[in-house]
């Protein structure tokens, strides 16, 4: 049998790095939404002209008919539908305050966001609370859509 | 809420939105954008670990079948045509031959080199026919590069040899 290395400094290794980096546009409704949103701090569902369902976020056409959306306001305030508490952050650290997620269906739309809540006691929160959502200064705003810091109860 | 010039044609549910990177820069258009941190670490292994050892000291190392009777380079543990472990070290010879080369004129990221790179793939002197590493020519011109061209490799100083591939600066033409 052929003498292996045992020494495991002499064992060698390579560090190397992947370079990726990428731009995810917001698409041509998604788009209208953001700036409506960063400018007037209004938000924007899609209605179907044929069938009437509200979509939220916005599309450009109905994924049940494929027919045309037109934009309509909305409040932008809504009801927790599910939620959860997270204690640890994206590295499993543990956060100094914990986070709380939760799903909100937007009023007047068939649609909902995925967004934090805020101002309120994780033990506080119960689904069906509804909520409505607080902004960024709007000099702090880029189209995004953490320029939602977060949904507190009404 | 086009953004750019529209230049194709094409029907009105077909129509796309183009968008340049002046646009992107410009915010033109919402986006986000990323750069993850991805990492990794490869382990060399037994005998790439050994041959990169033996680079750092200068050395060109291969392994040997008894049954088959190869000299093989880069090393391996296992003969994959014996299908068994290998019999021994071998110390090569820092000469070869091209055994096929290529003329590259971009970088890794598709930009234009001030000076196109020679790659070529060197049999080494003292290993099996075709058994071989991939390198660098230098001191050469493209057009004058040959297969079957006998090569020598330049390495670097010992103190700047680092156990790594590169502490093989290139190869050049054997004199004569």
């Amino acid at each position: 049998m052929i003498e292996k290395i045992v020494n495991p400094k002499e064992l060698r290794h390579w560090d190397g790095r992947i370079e990726l980096y990428w731009i995810y546009t917001s698409g041509k409704a998604g788009d209208e939404f953001f700036k409506k949103l960063m400018n007037e701090e209004k938000f924007l569902a899609a209605k179907c002209k044929k069938c009437g369902k509200v979509y939220f976020p916005p599309r450009i056409y109905c994924e049940k008919d494929f027919s045309e959306t037109e934009f309509v306001e909305v409040s932008g305030e809504g009801c927790v539908r599910a939620f959860t508490v997270a204690r640890l952050d994206a590295y499993e650290k543990p956060l100094e305050k914990p986070e709380i997620y939760a799903v909100i269906d937007i009023d007047g739309t068939d649609g909902c966001l995925i967004h934090l809540l805020g101002e309120v006691e994780p033990e506080n929160v119960e689904i069906g609370m509804k909520v409505k959502p607080v902004l960024k200064p709007k000099n702090e705003r880029e189209g995004k859509i953490t320029d939602i810091l977060y949904f507190k109860p009404l | 809420m086009a953004v750019g010039k529209k230049d194709i044609e094409c029907p009105p549910y077909a129509e796309g939105t183009p968008l340049s990177d002046a646009d992107i820069k410009q915010k033109k258009v919402t986006y986000v954008e990323d750069h993850p941190d991805i990492r990794y670490s490869w382990t060399a292994g037994q005998a790439i670990s050994k041959f990169l050892n033996g680079l750092k000291e200068g050395k060109i190392l291969g392994v040997k079948c008894n049954k088959c009777g190869r000299v093989m380079v880069p090393p391996r543990m296992f003969c994959e045509l014996c299908y068994k472990p290998i019999d021994g070290w071998v110390e090569l010879k820092d000469t070869g031959t091209v055994e096929t080369f290529s003329i590259s004129y971009i970088d890794p990221d598709a930009r234009p080199l001030p000076e196109p790179v020679i790659v070529a793939v060197i049999s080494i002197d003292g290993a099996s026919p075709h058994m071989g590493i991939m390198h660098i020519l230098d001191e050469v011109k493209p057009e004058d590069v040959y297969i079957g061209m006998k090569v020598k490799a330049v390495w670097k100083s010992e103190e700047e040899r680092e156990g790594a591939i590169t502490d093989i600066k290139y190869w050049k033409p054997m004199e004569g």
